[in-house]
């Protein structure tokens, strides 16, 4: 079995970006300093992946005040409004409000991926995009559309975020639907996010992700979404284990190749190889490929912890792989 | 209290946190760089307490809070006061505004008051006024700070308690007859198992104790929880209603709600002031519900006030007394 380690998402601040970001945001430095800052910690946090031998890594998204929000500023008829508590975190991000039908007025991703695909060489990037069901779910709609279609409209703009993402050089597209845990989640927003899905990463299956994290979700849920034409499916197997390990065992992720949240992002302890490594022995007959990564998002820990995990992570990879024989991957085909 | 009388109907309360008022912010500062010793930080915290105590007398609130001035937030200021603690990192909590989220790294334990001082002095200037003793629960201190220590859930819970109830039983003794044990973290996670976690924490906190027994929730999917918490050993919950449009209320009634109720009626998130007429007819919706008595209802704000400007907060409260006076008339 091949085996890879890799990080999921966003990055927490450090401190010389959460002083940058302040002063933008108070006019005290001009643009092109607060860039340099981000472009400077963006590197340290790429580094650290690199040092762990992942073939493939996040720039850590460390200037998105969350999954929403760069979207948000960057498309028409949309704009922000109060704190909503994001999922059972501590943490709030800004609920988007659609007031239209939403018009890209430019692009997120090009840009990132241009500005650091040179300083993650040998590696290759990964662009991270949310699910157009977890984004009109949870916003205010407001645009006269249903949420299917808002959803709907939604995915055809990341569409071309997506093309456009690869064309400048991302390795991985990754469509995080976080909302499809939720214990409000059904059937059928699983089966419109498998839909959506398969729009956005239409003629780059192979190079495309699904994530869900913070719990496990429903079978039903689970089972509707294996529909998509996605290559990977990642689960967050650290919130609820026991589920996790009965959805692995008597569901199994279908033709898809397993990314397992097996590293914990929300909390600061050491993670423990055999607990990964139970979940690597309940599938390693039945596939020929898996990626071991974080649980969610990064940047629920502080900064500091977050450098650990990625350190954490590949060390548990690499010892996993050479106990049991897996052929480690470490460089992006 | 001698000298005040709570009403018997919609006797009207506070949440507890209040907009910190001059020179708050800048003192806990002072006593956290070392500037100040914790002895002068409560000879100077007394000023800006006894601003938040003067606007909830004069805006007309009945049992009252002493603002919470003390408190830089609601989880790091107990960290920083019980032993096992030590300081954290900062975390993200939304923008580019952070808390430092604290870290268990020994066995906790009860080794100085926490909330005492703070509540004798509120007291002494309430004019009869009961107040409020309010400390962050065992829970939600759980699940907002880092665990290095026990690694075991329920052990964890348990200790936080004994401590909570440690703290308590010092505020018992001096008198207080409303204590409050605040809960925001619970309803993020409104799983049985979870809900059962915080009852057996809630039975070492509360159990034989002389004193009203509350617990706030709040922001979250409370209509998912309260099935399995209404067995808890407390005689009211305190809840935010009016930020969710009152969805919990046919809820409440349909499992046959018994204990009191905090009836959260102004939105603490929004700069809007909710008028009297508007409060009223909070009221008035939940009395023709009929499934609670007037004197089982508590109302007050969603949440605490400490996000708003003082003005609109103090507007805010006094708006909520006059409805409260108005429905006293009518229910």
């Amino acid at each position: 079995m091949k085996i890879w380690g890799m990080i999921l998402g966003g990055f927490p601040r450090s401190r010389y970006a959460r002083y940058a970001l302040r002063d933008r945001e108070r006019g005290v430095t001009p643009f092109a300093e607060d860039v340099e800052a981000i472009d400077r910690a963006s590197a340290q946090i790429i580094g650290a992946q690199l040092a762990a031998g992942f073939p493939v890594v996040v720039d850590g998204m460390i200037d998105w005040h969350d999954i929403f929000r760069p979207f948000v500023d960057a498309w028409r008829n949309t704009t922000v409004d109060g704190l909503l508590r994001y999922f059972d975190n501590n943490f709030f991000y800004r609920i988007p409000v659609f007031t239209g039908e939403p018009d890209p007025r430019e692009y997120v991703l090009p840009r990132r991926i241009l500005r650091f695909k040179e300083i993650a060489d040998p590696a290759s990037l990964k662009a991270v995009l949310p699910g157009p069901v977890s984004f009109a779910y949870m916003s205010k709609n407001n645009s006269g559309l249903s949420n299917e279609e808002l959803a709907e409209k939604i995915a055809y703009i990341l569409r071309d975020e997506a093309r456009k993402a690869i064309d400048s050089g991302a390795s991985l597209i990754q469509i995080d639907e976080p909302f499809l845990a939720d214990i409000d989640a059904t059937r059928d927003h699983a089966r419109l996010a498998a839909e959506l899905v398969d729009k956005i990463v239409e003629g780059v299956e192979d190079k495309s992700i699904v994530s869900i994290y913070f719990n496990i979700p429903e079978s039903s849920v689970f089972e509707e979404l294996l529909n998509t034409r996605a290559k990977y499916i990642m689960i967050d197997v650290v919130d609820a284990p026991i589920r996790a390990e009965s959805l692995v065992k008597n569901i199994g992720f279908g033709d898809h190749t397993p990314v397992l949240g097996a590293i914990d992002s929300r909390r600061i302890i050491d993670d423990k190889p055999s607990f990964v490594e139970n979940f690597l022995k309940a599938i390693e007959s039945s596939v020929d490929e898996v990626v071991v990564t974080t649980s969610t998002w990064l940047d629920l820990i502080p900064f500091r912890y977050a450098l650990r995990k990625v350190y954490v992570l590949g060390r548990i990879v690499e010892e996993l792989a050479g106990r049991n024989g897996y052929d480690l991957y470490s460089i992006w085909r | 209290m001698a000298g005040y009388e709570v009403p018997r109907k919609f006797p009207t309360t506070v949440v507890g946190s209040y907009p910190k008022i001059p020179p708050a912010m800048d003192l806990i500062k002072k006593r956290r760089s070392g500037d100040l010793t914790e002895e002068e930080f409560r000879k100077l915290i007394k000023e800006p307490i006894s601003e938040a105590v003067k606007d909830q007398i004069e805006a007309g609130i009945d049992i009252i809070s002493d603002g919470e001035q003390s408190r830089e937030d609601m989880v790091v200021y107990f960290a920083e006061r019980v032993q096992g603690y030590r300081p954290g990192d900062w975390v993200r909590i939304f923008d580019n505004v952070y808390f430092r989220k604290p870290i268990i790294v020994g066995e906790l334990r009860w080794i100085r008051e926490m909330i005492v001082e703070d509540w004798i002095y509120a007291t002494s200037i309430s004019m009869g006024r009961p107040v409020k003793g309010i400390i962050t629960g065992p829970y939600t201190m759980m699940e907002w700070s880092f665990d290095l220590k026990y690694g075991d859930r329920r052990e964890l819970i348990i200790e936080l308690a004994k401590i909570i109830r440690k703290e308590i039983d010092e505020l018992v003794a001096r008198g207080a007859r409303y204590i409050q044990v605040d809960e925001p973290a619970l309803s993020t996670r409104p799983w049985r198992e979870e809900a059962e976690l915080l009852k057996e924490a809630l039975d070492v906190i509360f159990k034989g104790l002389d004193a009203k027994r509350i617990v706030h929730i709040c922001y979250g999917r409370l209509e998912k929880i309260i099935p399995y918490i209404l067995d808890y050993p407390v005689d009211q919950f305190d809840l935010e209603l009016k930020n969710s449009n009152f969805r919990l209320l046919p809820y409440l009634k349909e499992y046959g709600y018994d204990k009191e109720l905090g009836y959260g009626v102004v939105d603490v998130h929004s700069l809007q002031i909710e008028t009297v007429e508007e409060i009223k007819g909070y009221i008035d919706m939940l009395m023709k519900m009929d499934f609670i008595a007037p004197e089982k209802v508590y109302v007050d704000p969603d949440c605490g006030l400490k996000r708003l400007p003082r003005s609109v907060a103090k507007a805010k409260m006094k708006n909520l007394a006059e409805a409260a006076k108005l429905a006293r008339r009518e229910w």
